[in-house]
């Protein structure tokens, strides 16, 4: 069963559950930027979480079943339609042979997932399908869609019932983002007033980030203590402070290993957010220590947990 | 090795830092050994271990950080590993960064592919890009900086030199250091079990073709 791609977008790509468990040999996670996302449009068709669905970037998408299918929407809210009539975001919806879905541009937010009951069809590498742009690995050869290709997915498996994601559950997107974080190893080695800065003053997120990374734009942070790191594990959800003192916070895609000074690392319940900053975007950051961290998680995963019947991807 | 520092990296991450590479990566696959964490990544001189904390809990992963490290400790590190040679094509379309290394280092072509393939390097790290190595033993003569524009994609079996390091990239993929030759030694095999040919410790030699 196939679609086509008559309209890929800006950055279109085949993301699933993270690759995880190989880091030590360089390999990076890849995966949906927004896993929560993935998972609540997932459960829309019956998959499980992990499963490949298309993630849009600035929407942009227009693809043509040749198939009926059951799919589901979820992510960054845009006008979609199904041959021009608009349809509904976090609902389950029938698509029929010969209709084309379209998704536009998000007014808040950035990425928003295509789920297929069944799940898109990757190459899989390492245990998952998940694109990995920069090594063209998993997905669609490794790469975006691109107009005229064809994507298919696992048939056999219809969404059981139609189901809408509970309000509660449904992401809020917005202009102005307020994430909390916990410091990490080297934030001690900002001076007094960069440490202060980090949690007050807000950052705007740059033209220039992408699936490795969100850069941020500020005023400068600055070091007390001018040290040189040895490199060393990094992760998604990091924020790092080049010698340039404007910050980096790794994504999915982000590489295994850095040398820069790892300031603080967004906080595991909030991460998924950190998919849908855009360009333009604030964001603020609150510190919190380890245990209120874990308890956020505890919370989010518990209420997520009852809709998805499984665990969470964070 | 007794007094380990154990930091936090994260709520679901903790890292340990350790002396070298040596007893990084031992103390990683021992780690990677007891239990199933997300990532165990060794460093330069640390391992860090992520966890998925709905699984397990914090105090309990400190702890047994710190009985691998004790137990390390005990046993001393391995003998030495494997050494390979790699046949390398020096300069020209396969080494577009040649010239410019002469340049930077006031060395003639041959200089340069003479000092670099009389050394003997060791795979310190894995990291940054799937497969890709970081080998020490770099002749000092060529010790240069960073690119200052990376290049998008690089073809597999690209060497490079950088920083005191030269670097073998697995695969194709994105690259800031300046590359000087290439190799048609297959080091990423995709359908393998384990697809890296290259694994921290093992000695590499370059050979000129």
């Amino acid at each position: 069963m196939t679609a086509e791609v008559v309209a890929p977008g800006p950055q279109t790509t085949l993301q699933g559950g993270p690759r995880l468990g190989y880091r030590h040999q360089g390999v990076p996670w890849a995966g949906a930027a927004d896993p929560v996302s993935l998972s609540i449009a997932n459960r829309l068709v019956g998959n499980p979480a992990a499963a490949l669905a298309i993630e849009t970037s600035f929407g942009g998408l227009r693809l043509a079943f040749l198939a009926a299918a059951d799919i589901g929407l979820a992510g960054a809210l845009a006008d979609a339609t199904l041959d021009g009539k608009l349809i509904a975001f976090h609902e389950t919806i029938h698509v029929r042979a010969g209709q084309t879905l379209s998704i536009a541009a998000p007014a808040t937010g950035l990425r928003s997932y295509v789920a297929i009951a069944g799940g898109w069809c990757g190459s899989r590498f390492l245990g998952s399908s998940s694109t990995y742009l920069p090594a063209s690995l998993g997905g669609l050869e490794g790469r975006a869609l691109r107009k005229g290709g064809l994507l298919s997915w696992n048939t056999g498996h219809r969404a059981q019932e139609a189901l809408s994601t509970p309000q509660a559950l449904r992401p809020v997107m917005q202009n102005g983002w307020t994430l909390r974080a916990t410091i990490s190893a080297e934030f001690d080695w900002l001076n007094e007033v960069s440490k202060e800065q980090l949690f007050s003053q807000p950052f705007l997120i740059d033209r220039d980030s992408n699936r490795m990374g969100v850069r941020l734009k500020s005023s400068p942070l600055e070091f007390a203590v001018e040290r040189q790191l040895a490199s060393g594990p990094v992760f998604p959800g990091m924020l790092q402070c080049p010698p340039s003192g404007v910050p980096i916070i790794l994504l999915a895609d982000g590489q295994t290993t850095g040398g820069y000074p790892r300031i603080c690392q967004i906080i595991r319940a909030d991460r998924h957010l950190l998919g849908q900053l855009r360009p333009g975007d604030r964001l603020q950051l609150l510190p919190r220590d380890a245990e209120a961290a874990l308890g956020l998680l505890r919370r989010k995963g518990r209420l997520l947990r009852q809709w998805l019947k499984e665990d969470v991807l964070f | 090795m007794s007094e380990a520092k154990i930091q936090s990296l994260a709520e679901d991450c903790l890292e340990v830092q350790v002396s070298g590479t040596d007893i990084a990566h031992k103390l990683a696959d021992r780690l990677r050994s007891d239990a199933a964490y997300e990532e165990v990544v060794p460093g330069l001189q640390s391992v860090a271990v992520r966890f998925n904390p709905s699984r397990l809990d914090r105090a309990s992963v400190a702890a047994q950080m710190e009985a691998a490290i004790q137990q390390i400790g005990r046993e001393g590190l391995s003998a030495a590993m494997e050494e390979i040679s790699i046949p390398m094509r020096y300069g020209g379309e396969d080494g577009p960064d040649l010239a410019a290394v002469c340049e930077l280092t006031g060395l003639t072509a041959d200089a340069v592919i003479a000092l670099h393939s009389q050394s003997t390097y060791r795979v310190e790290l894995l990291g940054f890009t799937p497969g890709f190595a970081y080998l020490s033993g770099l002749p000092e003569p060529l010790d240069i900086p960073r690119l200052d524009v990376p290049r998008v994609r690089l073809p597999a079996g690209s060497v490079g030199i950088t920083n005191g390091y030269s670097g073998l990239y697995a695969m194709a993929g994105p690259g800031g250091w300046a590359i000087i030759g290439r190799t048609d030694a297959v080091l990423f095999d995709p359908i393998a079990d384990d697809p890296f040919r290259i694994r921290p410790g093992t000695k590499i030699r370059f050979v000129p073709q």
